[in-house]
């Protein structure tokens, strides 16, 4: 390859969304023409690719192996990281058309999510680029009672549902997009109709305001949107991850995180605060228990004013 | 919906200041009621404000004035445009 054409995918493999797009339709036709055991070794070259050729991703992920190991990461660390990623999306293929009979899910903390959907007044549940969203969505696909509506922006859930759509088209997830105000009042509707809200808490779509917060004993942002929904429609929210353990086991946990339920307008701050507090404690914890499930290939321990560092 | 025989006239400039200093209230902003330019947009680079700061108005209004919002109804980005154009749907349909 020559220096030039190493620019070229420096550049994409830069810009987050577009590299994880570019992951999951590989994947998507791999599996779906040649099936698990063999799509499982071109996996293997595709962690291998990203390992040479894809040194923006590659310098992102060892900074963050550093901090989650808490030693230099090693080759094999990296490459370990970037075949979590791809077996992660490549899974996600079979989840999708419901072959949940493939896959070992042990899960955790279920109750608590019971016991808080008990009341019929619709929860959050917030989750993080951290394992495997489509593990967790098996789990609410096999209870018909469980509604479930996704918060994202919209260029993002026209993404996805392309293709989701594509590997099976009832497997549609149903989104709600940021950005105007019905849609806003929509989601005021479908939580009082009990439903559960999925949301992705670790990126930043925008201009939102950043709160600063300690993941892995470094100083990041988290944005503070998602839980200023939560707060404003009052509430309980549920942590998520779907972390993948390896072979075709996964697990999955949910953790109470906050409940804004009875937060008055004076207390709102410092309940937020408190929220993305514990996020942050959250994500740190399960970082270091499977430290190869963080799917943030970007520099997320920078900070937000200073984003596109100089490329090498 | 049948408008409310009490409403105020729907240009009045007491309700627009009264849903001015809602606002002012509901979302702490750093300037006063009176400083709301009425036909300025309330998203970017009007108002500053984003989609929750307009869901939060959204909340404070309709309990404030017995208001029905519905995400279905096709007019919600017009109300929501403006000071001037959310008085003025306030002004049609309150309740109380």
């Amino acid at each position: 390859m020559t220096h030039h054409q190493a620019a070229n995918h420096t550049a994409w493999v830069h810009n987050k969304e577009r590299s994880n797009m570019f992951m999951m339709r590989v994947m998507t036709w791999i599996s779906l023409r040649m099936g698990r055991r063999i799509a499982r070794a071109v996996l293997h070259m595709i962690a291998l690719y990203f390992l040479l050729f894809a040194p923006a991703s590659r310098q992102a992920s060892r900074a963050y192996l550093r901090l989650a190991l808490g030693r230099p990461a090693r080759c094999r660390d990296l490459y370990q990281h970037f075949f979590t990623f791809a077996a992660t999306i490549h899974d996600r293929v079979y989840l999708v058309n419901r072959r949940f009979d493939l896959f070992d899910f042990e899960v955790h903390g279920l109750d608590t999510l019971n016991d808080l959907l008990a009341n019929g007044k619709g929860l959050f549940l917030m989750g993080a680029h951290l394992g495997s969203f489509e593990a967790i969505r098996a789990l609410g696909r096999k209870d018909p009672n469980l509604r479930v509506v996704m918060v994202m922006h919209e260029d993002n859930a026209k993404k996805i549902n392309a293709m989701l759509t594509a590997i099976n088209p009832e497997a549609a997830l149903d989104i709600i997009g940021l950005g105007h105000i019905d849609s806003m009042i929509k989601l005021q509707e479908r939580l009082d109709e009990g439903y559960v809200v999925g949301m992705l808490g670790d990126r930043t779509p925008g201009n939102d305001p950043l709160y600063p917060v300690q993941i892995l004993g470094t100083e990041a942002s988290l944005p503070s949107g998602p839980f200023r929904l939560a707060a404003l429609l009052k509430r309980p929210v549920v942590f998520m991850t779907g972390l993948y353990m390896g072979g075709n086991r996964y697990s999955i946990h949910f953790e109470a995180l906050a409940d804004f339920s009875n937060i008055t307008r004076s207390e709102r701050d410092a309940a937020l605060q408190t929220a993305i507090t514990r996020y942050a404690t959250l994500l740190d914890q399960y970082c270091r228990k499977a430290p190869y499930n963080w799917f943030n290939f970007f520099d997320f321990w920078q900070p937000a004013s200073t984003e596109n560092s100089p490329k090498s | 919906m049948q408008e409310n025989p009490n409403s105020i006239p729907s240009n009045s400039p007491e309700l627009q200041r009264e849903v001015a200093a809602l606002m002012v209230e509901c979302l702490n902003l750093e300037i006063s009621a009176d400083q709301i330019i009425p036909d300025a947009p309330l998203y970017g680079e009007g108002l500053g404000l984003d989609s929750i700061d307009v869901l939060e108005v959204a909340l404070v209004v309709s309990k404030r004035y017995g208001l029905q919002l519905r995400s279905d109804s096709a007019d919600n980005r017009h109300i929501f445009s403006s000071l001037h154009s959310l008085s003025d749907y306030i002004a049609a349909k309150r309740t109380r």
